[in-house]
Formats: C-alpha cells, sequence, structure tokens
C-alpha cells in the first residue's frame, strides 16, 4: 500500500517537525501553534490505526481545549517577549533524551511482540493466519475460528462498553479527578484575599 | 455493577462523599472549627465500612472478597493488603486534619477546598492500594497526586506557588514515564490486569538473553520505576523533595510524607510482587541500588540543611531507601517471600507515626514564631515543653533507638534482607546502619538545639486542643509500636500474605 | 505502516517531549513539552492496540480495546492537569511577575 506509506510518512514528518519546533521555537505563542499541529497528526495516526473514536476526541480534547487552553494561559501571563528560553540543562537534557529514544527505537525493533503476547493461546495460530491487523472484523473473526457468539461480543465491545464495563471504576474515578482538578484550579485562579 | 460492587467499593464512596459534604459546608459556614469536626468524624464512615470488610475476611477466613459477576473486581482487589493500607491512610489523614485547625487560618479563604482536595487525595490513595490493574493504578495515582499538587499552592506566597507548580510538572513528568512502561507492558502482555500480566510473563519469561527475558520488559521495569521512584520520593528522583516540602503548607507535607509515600509503596510491592513475580525477582536487584542511593544521598545531604523543612525533605528520601531494602528483600532462604513485603508494611505504619508527630509539632511551633530555621528553635524546651519532648522523641524514633517503633521496623528490614542470603543484601545492610549513624548527627543537632540552648524569645509556645490531642495520638503511637510491636506484626504478616496468592 | 514505524514515531515524539520538559525554563514550555510525551504515549498505546491484541484474544475478547481505553483515560487525565497548572500559573504569575522556572528557583539554598 504505496498511498498509505506515504500518508503515514507525510504525518510523522508533521508530528516530528512540530514537536521539534514545539521544544526550539523562541516564540511561546507560535511553539502553541505548533503544538495544536502536532495534535492534528496524531490524530491522523489514530484514523489510519482504526481508532476512529480516539481521532475524534483528540481533535476536540487536544485541540480544541488543551491548545487553546495553553494559548490562554500564554497571553495573559504576558510572558511572550522572554519566550522559550532554554535553561541551563540543555546539554545533560539532550543527553538523557538521546539515550531514552536509543533505548526505546532499539527495544521496538528487536522484541518479537507476538512471543508472549500470545503463549499458551489457542486461538493465537488461527487469528494469526487470518493476517488480521487492526481491531479485526467480523468476517476476519469468524475465518479465525471463533463460535458465532464469540465474534458478536468482540463485534459488539464498543469502547463505551468497556469503560462502564470493565473499566467502570477508573471511568467514575477520573470524573473525581476531574473535580479535584476543577476545585483545585478554580481556587488557586481566583484568588484567596477578599 | 450489583450491589455486591457497591459494597466492595463503599470505603471509597463514602470518603469521597466526605470530601464534597466539607466543601458544601464551607460553602455555608466560614467556621473553622465546624469544617474540621465535620471533616474528622466523617472519616468514621470510611473506616468502619472498612472493618466491616476486614470483619468478613476475618469470618470466612478468604483471603480477598470476591464474588460471582462482579464487575469491580476486574480492577481492584480488597483483600487484608488493601485494608491494612486503608486504616492507615485514613489515621494519617484523620490526624493531619486535626492539626490543620490552627494553620489552616493561613489559608484565608481556602480552607473547605483544603480539606476537601485532601480528602479527594486519600480516596485516591484507598484506590491505589486496592488497584490491581494499570489503568485503574494511573488514574488512583492522579487523583492522589493532582489534590496535593494543587494543595501544595494554597499558600499566599511565592514560594509555596513554586512548590505546587514544582509538585505538578514532576508528577506529570514521572506519570509519563510510568505511563510508557505501562505501554510497553500491556503490549508485550496483551493485557493491563496484573494476574493475566503475570501469567503472560511466566508462559515466556525464560525466553531471550536480555535480563527479564525481554528488553520491552526489562525498559519498561526501569520506566515504571522511575515513575514509582518520583512517588516514593526515592533518589535519584527526588529533586523536587527538599522544595516541595519548604515551599508546602506544613500539614500538607506531613500528609505527603506519609499517607503517599505508603501509597507508593503499596503499589510498588502488589507490581512487582504479583505482576512480575514470575520474572524470578532479579528486579530486587535495580530496587537495591536505588535503596543504596536514597539512603546514602538523602543522609549525606540532610546534614548541610538549615532549614527543618528542608531537612525533613531529605531525611524522608532516606527513608525511602530503608523501606526500599526490604521491598529489595524478595526471596528469603526458606522460600517464604513475606518476610521483606511484612517489614516494608511494619516500617511504614512505625514511620507514619514518629513522622507524623514530628511534622505536627514543626506546625505548631513554625505557626507561633513564624519561622521553619532551625536556629529559631533554641530554647524549645522552655518555651514549649510539650512540643519540644514529642518533637525529641521523633527525632529519636527516626534515628531508630529503642523503646520506639522505627527501632523494630529497622531491625526487622535489614533482617528481612540479610535473610535472603544474598552477599549484596548484606553489604545493602552495612550501607543502611552506617547511614542511621549518620542521620543521628543531624536529628541530635536539632535537640540540642531545642533542649540545651537558651531560648531568643521567652513567650511561650502552645497550641489549640485538637492539635494537642493530635500530637498526643501520634506520640502515643511511637511509643506503643516500639513497647508492643507484635499485634501490628502479625497484621502485616497477614497482609502480605495475599500478595504471594495465599 | 507496521508497528514498527509507529512505535518509533511515537519514540522520537515522547522524547522529544523529554528534552522540551527537561530543558526549558518557562512553566508552559514545560507543559507544552508534556503534552508531547503524552501524546507519544497514546500512540503507543493504540498501537499495540491494534497490532498486538488480536493476538491475545481469547477468553477476554475485550483486550482489543484495551489501548484505547487507556488512551482516552489519558487524553483526560491531561486535560486535568492542565486545567490546575493554569490554575496554579495564575497563582504563580501574581506573586512573582513571571512565570519561568528559573526565577521560580528562589527556593534553593
Amino acid at each position: 500500500m504505496w498511498f498509505e506509506q506515504i500518508v503515514f510518512w507525510a504525518l510523522a514528518a508533521v508530528a516530528i517537525g512540530g514537536a521539534l519546533g514545539v521544544v526550539l521555537v523562541r516564540d511561546l505563542f507560535r511553539a502553541a501553534l505548533l503544538l495544536a499541529t502536532v495534535f492534528v497528526a496524531v490524530g491522523g495516526f489514530y484514523v489510519m490505526m482504526n481508532a476512529e473514536f480516539l481521532a475524534v476526541v483528540q481533535i476536540l480534547i487536544y485541540v480544541g481545549a488543551i491548545a487553546v487552553l495553553f494559548i490562554f494561559g500564554i497571553m495573559l501571563t504576558r510572558d511572550v517577549q522572554r519566550g522559550n528560553a532554554p535553561n541551563r540543562l540543555q546539554i545533560p537534557a539532550g543527553v538523557i533524551s538521546a539515550l531514552l529514544l536509543a533505548a526505546m527505537v532499539f527495544t521496538a525493533v528487536t522484541t518479537d511482540w507476538t512471543t508472549l503476547a500470545g503463549a499458551g493461546r489457542e486461538n493465537q495460530a488461527q487469528i494469526a493466519q487470518t493476517q488480521a491487523v487492526g481491531i479485526p472484523d467480523a468476517t476476519e473473526l469468524t475465518r479465525a475460528g471463533l463460535s458465532a457468539e464469540e465474534v458478536e461480543s468482540v463485534a459488539g465491545s464498543g469502547l463505551a462498553d468497556l469503560l462502564i464495563g470493565d473499566f467502570v471504576l477508573p471511568f467514575e474515578a477520573v470524573s473525581l479527578l476531574l473535580l479535584a482538578a476543577a476545585i483545585g484550579g478554580l481556587a488557586l485562579a481566583r484568588g484567596r484575599g477578599r | 455493577m450489583t450491589a455486591y460492587d457497591l459494597y466492595l467499593v463503599s470505603p471509597l464512596l463514602a470518603l469521597a462523599g466526605l470530601a464534597m459534604m466539607v466543601i458544601i459546608v464551607d460553602l455555608l459556614t466560614r467556621r473553622t472549627g465546624l469544617l474540621v469536626g465535620v471533616a474528622f468524624v466523617g472519616l468514621a464512615a470510611p473506616a468502619a465500612l472498612s472493618a466491616w470488610q476486614l470483619a468478613e475476611l476475618v469470618s470466612t477466613g478468604e483471603s480477598r472478597l470476591s464474588a460471582q459477576g462482579s464487575v469491580v473486581l476486574h480492577t481492584l482487589s480488597i483483600d487484608r493488603f488493601s485494608l491494612f493500607f486503608n486504616f492507615l491512610i485514613l489515621a494519617a489523614a484523620g490526624l493531619v486534619i486535626l492539626v490543620s485547625t490552627d494553620y489552616s487560618r493561613r489559608m484565608e479563604r481556602l480552607q473547605g477546598e483544603f480539606f476537601g482536595l485532601l480528602l479527594l487525595s486519600a480516596t485516591g490513595m484507598m484506590l491505589l492500594v486496592s488497584a490491581t490493574e494499570l489503568i485503574t493504578m494511573y488514574i488512583a495515582l492522579e487523583l492522589t497526586t493532582l489534590p496535593l499538587a494543587a494543595m501544595a499552592a494554597f499558600l499566599p506566597n511565592g514560594r509555596s506557588s513554586e512548590a505546587g507548580m514544582k509538585f505538578l510538572i514532576i508528577g506529570a513528568l514521572s506519570s509519563a514515564l510510568m505511563l510508557y512502561g505501562m505501554a510497553l507492558i500491556y503490549g508485550f502482555t496483551g493485557s493491563t490486569r496484573l494476574d493475566e500480566i503475570a501469567a503472560a510473563l511466566s508462559a515466556g519469561a525464560s525466553a531471550g538473553a536480555f535480563p527479564f527475558g525481554s528488553m520491552a520488559v526489562l525498559l519498561a521495569i526501569v520506566l515504571l520505576l522511575a515513575g514509582f521512584g518520583f512517588k516514593m520520593s526515592a533518589a535519584p528522583f527526588q529533586m523536587w523533595v527538599p522544595d516541595v516540602y519548604e515551599g508546602a503548607p506544613t500539614p500538607m507535607v506531613a500528609f505527603l510524607s506519609v499517607a503517599s509515600k505508603a501509597a507508593a509503596f503499596a503499589l510498588v510491592l502488589r507490581v512487582f510482587y504479583v505482576g512480575f513475580d514470575a520474572l524470578g525477582g532479579d528486579w530486587w536487584v535495580l530496587l537495591a541500588g536505588l535503596a543504596a542511593l536514597s539512603m546514602t544521598i538523602g543522609n549525606l545531604v540532610a546534614i548541610a540543611q538549615r532549614n527543618i523543612k528542608r531537612l525533613f525533605g531529605y531525611s524522608t528520601i532516606a527513608h525511602a531507601g530503608y523501606i526500599l531494602v526490604g521491598v529489595a528483600a524478595v526471596a528469603s532462604v526458606d522460600g517464604t517471600a513475606t518476610f521483606g513485603p511484612s517489614s516494608v508494611l511494619f516500617y511504614l505504619a512505625a514511620y507514619t507515626a514518629a513522622n507524623l508527630t514530628a511534622f505536627f509539632a514543626i506546625v505548631c511551633i513554625g505557626n507561633r514564631i513564624n519561622s521553619d530555621e532551625i536556629a529559631d528553635y533554641s530554647g524549645m524546651l522552655r518555651r514549649a515543653p510539650f512540643l519540644a519532648i514529642a518533637l525529641g522523641l521523633a527525632l529519636i524514633a527516626l534515628i531508630g533507638v529503642p523503646p520506639t517503633g522505627l527501632f523494630f521496623a529497622k531491625i526487622y528490614v535489614f533482617a528481612a534482607a540479610i535473610n535472603t542470603g544474598e552477599s549484596l543484601m548484606t553489604w545493602l545492610v552495612i550501607i543502611g546502619v552506617v547511614n542511621s549513624a549518620v542521620s543521628a548527627y543531624y536529628y541530635l543537632r536539632i535537640i540540642k538545639v531545642m533542649f540545651l540552648q537558651t531560648p531568643i524569645h521567652t513567650e511561650r509556645v502552645g497550641a489549640s486542643w485538637p492539635v494537642n490531642v493530635a500530637l498526643g495520638i501520634a506520640t502515643l503511637a511511637i511509643l506503643w509500636l516500639g513497647v508492643a510491636p507484635t499485634p501490628l506484626l502479625g497484621a502485616a504478616e497477614r497482609a502480605v500474605s495475599v500478595l504471594s496468592g495465599g | 505502516m507496521s508497528l514498527e514505524a509507529m512505535l518509533v514515531v511515537a519514540a522520537v515524539l515522547f522524547c522529544i517531549g523529554l528534552y522540551g520538559a527537561l530543558a526549558r525554563r518557562n512553566f508552559i514550555a514545560v507543559l507544552m513539552s508534556i503534552e508531547l510525551m503524552f501524546n507519544g504515549v497514546n500512540l503507543t498505546l493504540v498501537a499495540m492496540g491494534r497490532w498486538l491484541a488480536p493476538y491475545t484474544v481469547q477468553e477476554q475478547l475485550s483486550a482489543v480495546l484495551t489501548g484505547q481505553v487507556f488512551a482516552v483515560f489519558v487524553i483526560t487525565v491531561a486535560a486535568a492537569e492542565i486545567a490546575l497548572g493554569l490554575g496554579i500559573v495564575f497563582a504563580l504569575y501574581r506573586t512573582n511577575e513571571s512565570v519561568d522556572l528559573t526565577d521560580a528557583a528562589t527556593l534553593r539554598h
């Protein structure tokens, strides 16, 4: 799929270039705009990986809310003139990041990601035969030898089912977290006096 | 979601409900005393519900609560281990709330928010100690950290805001590192549940040339340790500790130094002893390294400190090192893996008593003399005998001298380390003993300033009765653990039996 | 497009963010860098779910989507963190007239 390849590498170029801009550009306002670009590119990756819902969330929350909050913060603190200056830790920070990047890339390339994940699991070989990349669809799963019941449970297991099913506890806990952030943020931004 | 699910999470619900009630009460009244009363008395509800769950465990003899068709049991486990920490966290929260009575006036209009966020943070800790699934752990960690970051910035001065800012940034940074580790684990094992991770790892644990069988698991463990290291305030991830300890409101620092630390260690114990158990426990070498580094850095830098809150920042790093010795004591010669973890639990309880006492005294003294410099503590014995004696006792406990709980705690931790039969662990114990001797120097210096020097002022320093009650309880806890450690040690041993699948 | 390529891109984003978080002075710039790290993590999580989870499909078929669920939670927490972070920024700006981390180092002795 040469077309997919081109889109992927184009998005990668935008994301990485934008990310470098965020940390290197001196003008904070431009850095925030570049950050929004990175967010859009990451949303593009989500679409390519069949995670459409996440792509929508990415655009709505990251681009629509978080990037805008950053721009608000930058404009309200009027610190644009001094901008995005580096501190004295540039060289150690660069070394640490480069070392971690090397370790991560080495891990990503050398690890055989399928050894443990499927070890001892019955359906592994069958599903591997279908070459099922991505969230498998019903035909792939049927071909892989799953029963109609199992196929239905995969096809029907949307994000929403998981969020209020298996992961209902973190889902509820995150509401407390948002409450705490709202209380804390409001209390601090409102000021203490009067 | 069944009714039984609600019963399982009822202590959490009660605590979160109490947090919201406190905030509402704050809207209706401005009386600090009433706020403290509601918050303190309300803690009885989660405590009673936890006690009820414990009673059920005792009566059925099961190691953990379980039920058919329960949804929340996918993500958490209510067992003796989590209940042990529930009580520890609730006790710390209650005492800190009492002590904040005088101090919270400094926060002007933010008192209700202060108590509300403290309780929300405690909710996060209680979720954290029972979580058995990575997503839940992450959310619980953030629920623990974010309210504390907000509270750190509550004082109306620049230093406090800076403390909050540093705490937030470092917390987010460490979360990001930890998250990448979690993503690797999920990718490698296909699950975020600790039991399934353990099963998947044991199915292919011996494969591969790298430590832990795979570069992915090795990197994941290192990144997870980096993330947890920040929360445990262990070196080399400790840079934020002294600054936050100095700038943030003292009662919040007291809570952070004991409850947040205890929850972080509970998390580490669960992740490593349950999730990575199948890896043969090779990870203890990494933990031992962190332990040696934390003890040494914490104690050496503490010597030069002039500000008492900063000094306690370094002291807490050193104690994270001692506790890590117990965490690293994973395998013992007779094959039982409960000695190390149970010594950790006992150490955390004893440390909670000692450190809370010390911080409570610092809260009272600092509130009156408006200074946290050690030099200003001169002659405190004559200005505030009760506070000075309590602080002195806490300092003696922190050195690890009998008859205090931390004396036994240190003995247990070091004994667990020697019991592993590894020569590396023996060296770690030697480092620990030397460090304890070093720490005596700076702890005793404070006692000398308080007891032997002449006071600058003669004005008496006192506190209101709730503060004195809290201080009295914490002081008695130090002595009680020093005189009769057996009941708590028994509870700790029963609690950690859950980790090894008992 | 392969798993390895996606993981490498995510790792690059993550490490650029780490560099920014360690080397920048402005508090808001540091927060932006940390957002880059979170995006790197999210890409990793979704990629893991897409390519690997099918291999684990057995009794718990929902494992397929766990990576995406995780990413949703990370996004939510990131939003909460930013909201609180800006609250602290304003509190700090009111007292210090600056949001520089170096200026904030008055705490050091």
